[in-house]
């Protein structure tokens, strides 16, 4: 549910970018695989929100992030495949609304090496991002 | 383009943001956060955002452990008292578990937690920090104007650090308030001060040109852990005279 807060975030920050540069025609974002985001739910409340917005003729594109994880211990680099079920294990615990999905940063706390059990593990590419803004040239 | 945090200054603009702060742990923010949340909202609608991700205390004093907030359209949906006060923390997000992180994950998941708080028809914002000048104090300077209250308690150890905090905050041009917290307590009519007459802490607050206030030692306070909205002691009076400083 938080997607539309992302859409909102979105909206605000590129409405400021681009003020007096033209009229903006696609937007891509960056999100965290391990958020798990519904990307049609993250575009239809894209869709919702830029109405009377100067953005209300732009698309949202989604692209997914996918993080690598460094131990800082052991230095093992893994993925977020090689430790699905402990992801696995939060969704279920928490459900819907699991700390992961919605603050995927707080991942070092949910999530350890699977080589060492260590939890000083340093991530990547875990923050929300506006990738690219492609104006629209004819206008 | 930082999104997040420009939705966490957006949806604080216009806003009375308060920031609890102090140089040393364990002298009663969390407590003066969370009456001062409670003084406001007789008055304004007032959210408490707790922003220790370590200890998150709000949790803790207002008998919220194991509940976890409702996301909404408008994000995390603060848990209510009255329709004037309200209280969010991560220990909403994580259920009460601990948390663990490394410095640059600690920033980025306080600015979530400020991004994707439903702070719609609050009108006051109160920051319960963790202690000392860490992230959080950055992370909060960047999305929010705040009015700093900083506690101390009277020994002379938070005596001589609290002056770190002070140098600091004047050197940003900010005008903070400064209370003394279990400064006294009231014996069968006697004022006594167990850290003693508390002068250097009026040096202090003269050579900053800081106003003081200086809340007492209530035993009975324990007794509200859990549910301190309900808590009307003689710590709450000093609490009443915070919020006439802040006014000025
Ligand atoms: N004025 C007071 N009288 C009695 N006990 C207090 C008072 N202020 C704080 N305490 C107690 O001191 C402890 C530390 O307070 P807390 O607010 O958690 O500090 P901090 O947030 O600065 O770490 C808590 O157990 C609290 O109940
Ligand atoms: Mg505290």
């Amino acid at each position: 549910m938080h997607e539309w807060s992302i859409a909102d975030a979105v909206i605000r920050t590129v409405e400021q970018w681009a003020e007096g540069r033209g009229r903006v025609k696609r937007i891509v974002i960056g999100v965290p695989s391990i958020s798990f985001l519904d990307t049609d739910i993250l575009t239809q409340a894209f869709d919702e929100l830029k109405v009377g917005t100067s953005l209300r003729d732009a698309n949202l594109q989604v692209k997914i992030k996918e993080q690598t994880f460094t131990c800082q211990l052991c230095g093992r680099r893994f993925t977020l495949k090689d430790v699905e079920d402990q992801v696995g294990e939060v969704r279920s615990e928490f459900g819907e609304e699991y700390p992961l999905h919605l603050i995927p940063t707080l991942s070092p706390s949910f999530i350890k090496c699977p080589s060492c059990g260590s939890r000083d593990v340093m991530v990547d590419n875990q923050d929300v991002t506006v990738e690219e803004v492609i104006m629209d040239e004819t206008s | 383009m930082k999104p997040l945090r420009t939705l966490a200054a957006g949806k604080l603009k216009g806003k009375l943001a308060i920031a609890v702060m102090s140089s040393k742990g364990g002298v009663g923010k969390s407590v003066v956060s969370a009456l001062l949340a409670n003084v406001m909202s007789a008055r304004v609608k007032t959210l408490l955002l707790d922003l220790d991700v370590h200890t998150m205390a709000s949790a803790k004093l207002f008998g919220l452990e194991g509940r976890v907030h409702q996301v909404s359209k408008r994000g995390l949906e603060p848990f209510p008292f009255g329709d004037k006060l309200g209280v969010i923390t991560l220990s909403g997000v994580v259920k009460d578990r601990w948390v663990l992180l490394p410095g640059a994950n600690q920033a980025l998941t306080m600015e979530s937690l400020l991004a994707y708080s439903d702070m719609e028809g609050w009108d006051a914002v109160i920051f319960d920090l963790p202690p000392g000048l860490g992230d959080e104090v950055l992370v909060l300077g960047r999305v929010s104007d705040y009015l700093p209250l900083v506690v101390t308690s009277p020994s002379k150890v938070s005596v001589k650090v609290v002056e770190y905090l002070l140098k600091f905050l004047s050197e940003t041009g900010k005008r903070p308030v400064l209370t003394v917290n279990m400064a006294y307590y009231q014996c069968q009519g006697q004022v006594v001060r167990p850290f003693g007459d508390g002068r250097a802490l009026k040096e202090l607050t003269e050579r900053y040109g800081v106003p003081m206030v200086e809340l007492p030692i209530d035993p009975e306070l324990e007794e509200f852990v859990g549910r301190i909205q309900e808590y009307d002691g003689p710590v709450l009076e000093g609490v009443r005279e915070i919020t006439r400083m802040l006014e000025r």
